[in-house]
């Protein structure tokens, strides 16, 4: 469990934000609330593949002259970064509907508190 | 031409969905013209697609000239084919039915719904015929968004059902995409097919297993699978008349398709029933979701709602069927989804019937269809005699191939939970059946319109449908055999 923390702290890191998400999903009933945990948990994700895509002494994957040859070992993998920005954009066109939900809820209900919606959907 | 086969179904779909809010920007009028042409030339696309694939053996599109594993690779296979075609009749019919309905439940909203209708069928394409993990997970959010909206599209008590299901959606897709990490963690791939090949080195790894739990537990909440199934009824309950049709017969088969994917092609049969014996407790968790489903729509007043537990009930079926680890469990249970595709969209289509020619909603209220109705009667008729089982609807033979699956892997539990959920739909429907024909009408008569020839005419395609796939269930059933069966059976 200490190698873990030693020499992973990113797992953990990603671990704690993605239970906290979840928690702040769960907990809160304030509608925009859960949606700060929604992005959370969405973005601790993103952590996750990103820490994936590190190797030790490696650097950005742009190959600056054609002179040497390429050492995969020398470059940061670019796989993971390319489908973190596909998936932000999925995060971000998540945020727009729900936010755009959010606002169609308030303008009915004139609230943001999920117990007050669903006391007046009765 | 057959080579970019697979890129022409994602890409009429959309292609239209992006063209009908700048088209009807200056007349609405085109929306649902250019809808119902887009998706009839869908059909007979993917019709050649399913042909080609009988014929010449799968489809496979490279985009970009990359090949695969570095590519993404889009297939037609047996599977993917068949899924496709019934993806484009179904959502053509239901885009027929929705005609009359859209302008008196959401008018002004014509043009999202046609475009949002449109981009949801190219998503479910686009999931169906990616041979990508990552490419599946946009897709499937693509989709999942496209029916949050249209869930929510009319406002009111479906908002908060719509955001709730948001709220869940999001949690399986995350699920979901955690699991891809996993697998590129320990393998270094996303395509499907070389994943396949790679995966047997690794199958003892602990980043696997976990992999594919948070993959199933990520769909499982996508496709409604008891006990995830929260979002579902609520969703499909207070989701306008317009769209249910759609929603209920394909969004959830599509996340199901993928685990069938991902489970019986990338992983395959051995592996996941004896090394990573998945199927042993999927095969639990859909008994006991085939009942309890079942058992909750016998208690619903609302009819959309008492429909709605019957999905759950029929998806528990599916992962039944899936589970049980013969060829025939496995046909059966595809010819089941398709059976049920059908089956709910008729059944919806009906509620939406209702609605709009007496505002009826409730089980009680579904006595007013005998006034003037007939088609919309028979048409219940028939789709719920098809959901119990009673020949020669294709509900009869989707079910006859289950037992027959379940009792050549000599799981007698199965047997008995599909028998059980068989009986428990009975119970619901002709409980249905007899407040529809045997109560006295109500003494106040309701105002009851003319049945919209476009209803009516969609009702009755679906209803000969069922009754055709029923006659001619050898026909599928083979096709089924011979081109959509995963090895290692």
């Amino acid at each position: 469990m200490a190698d873990i923390v030693l020499y992973r702290p990113h797992f953990v890191a990603f671990i704690i934000l993605f239970l906290l998400g979840i928690y702040i999903m769960v907990v809160s009933l304030n509608l925009v609330k859960k949606l700060i945990g929604m992005y959370l948990m969405q973005t601790s994700i993103i952590l996750f593949f990103i820490t994936l895509a590190v190797k030790k002494d490696s650097t950005i994957p742009i190959i600056l002259s054609s002179a040497t040859a390429v050492t995969p070992e020398a470059y940061a993998n670019p796989l993971p970064h390319v489908l973190m920005l596909t998936a932000i954009v999925v995060g971000v066109s998540t945020l727009g509907v729900s936010l755009a939900m959010v606002i169609a809820l308030y303008r009915q209900y004139n609230t943001l508190e999920e117990d007050q919606i669903l006391g007046k959907m009765k | 031409m057959t080579s970019s086969l697979p890129g022409f179904l994602f890409a009429i779909p959309f292609f239209a969905a992006v063209v009908i809010p700048v088209v009807g920007f200056t007349n609405q009028k085109f929306c649902r013209p250019i809808a119902l042409g887009t998706l009839v030339s869908l059909s007979i696309v993917s019709v050649m697609g399913l042909s080609e694939v009988v014929s010449h053996g799968p489809l496979s599109h490279e985009f970009g000239g990359w090949a695969p594993p570095i590519g993404i690779e889009w297939v037609v296979d047996g599977l993917s084919g068949l899924l496709m075609v019934a993806i484009s009749i179904v959502s053509l019919i239901s885009l027929v039915h929705a005609g009359p309905l859209v302008e008196k439940e959401l008018p002004g909203r014509v043009i999202p719904f046609y475009s949002l209708s449109l981009l949801l069928v190219a998503a479910l394409g686009g999931m169906v015929l990616t041979g990508d993990l990552f490419n599946l997970f946009v897709f499937l959010e693509i989709g999942s968004l496209a029916s949050y909206v249209l869930v929510g599209v009319a406002g009111g008590r479906s908002l908060h059902s719509a955001f709730c299901y948001l709220i869940l959606g999001t949690i399986g897709a995350s699920l979901y995409l955690l699991g891809v990490g996993y697998f590129y963690a320990e393998t270094g791939t996303l395509n499907m097919a070389d994943l396949a090949q790679r995966l047997p080195e690794v199958i003892d790894s602990r980043a696997v297993l976990t992999g594919l739990l948070f993959i199933v537990l990520g769909l499982a909440i996508k496709m409604g699978l008891f006990p995830l199934h929260g979002w579902l009824p609520d969703a499909y309950t207070y989701a306008p008349n317009s769209c249910t049709p759609l929603l209920a017969s394909v969004v959830t088969k599509v996340p199901l398709y993928a685990f069938v994917r991902i489970a019986f092609w990338v992983f395959g049969m051995t592996t996941v029933s004896t090394q990573i014996p998945i199927l042993v407790v999927l095969g639990w968790v859909g008994a006991v979701a085939a009942i309890a489903g079942a058992y909750l729509a016998i208690w619903q007043e609302s009819f959309k709602r008492m429909l709605a537990y019957s999905s759950v009930s029929s998806m528990g079926l599916f992962m039944l069927a899936f589970s049980l680890g013969t060829e025939t469990g496995f046909a059966g249970g595809l010819f089941y989804v398709l059976a049920d595709t059908l089956m709910k969209a008729t059944l919806f289509g009906v509620a939406g019937a209702a609605f709009y020619q007496c505002g009826a909603s409730t089980v009680t209220d579904l006595v007013r269809l005998r006034q003037n109705m007939p088609w919309v009667s028979a048409a219940l008729l028939i789709s719920a005699l098809s959901m119990v089982g009673i020949p020669p609807t294709a509900g009869f033979f989707g079910k006859w191939h289950l037992v027959v699956g379940a009792l050549e892997a000599e799981k007698y539990f199965a047997v008995a939970a599909i028998l059980v959920s068989s009986m428990l739909t009975a119970l619901y429907f002709f409980r249905m059946f007899q407040r529809v024909w045997a109560e006295p009408l109500p003494l106040v008569e309701a105002h009851v319109l003319e049945t919209p020839f476009p209803i009516k005419m969609s009702l009755g395609v679906l209803t000969f449908g069922l009754i055709a796939l029923g006659l001619g269930s050898d026909l599928v059933m083979g096709l089924i055999f011979e081109s959509a069966i995963p090895k290692g059976f």
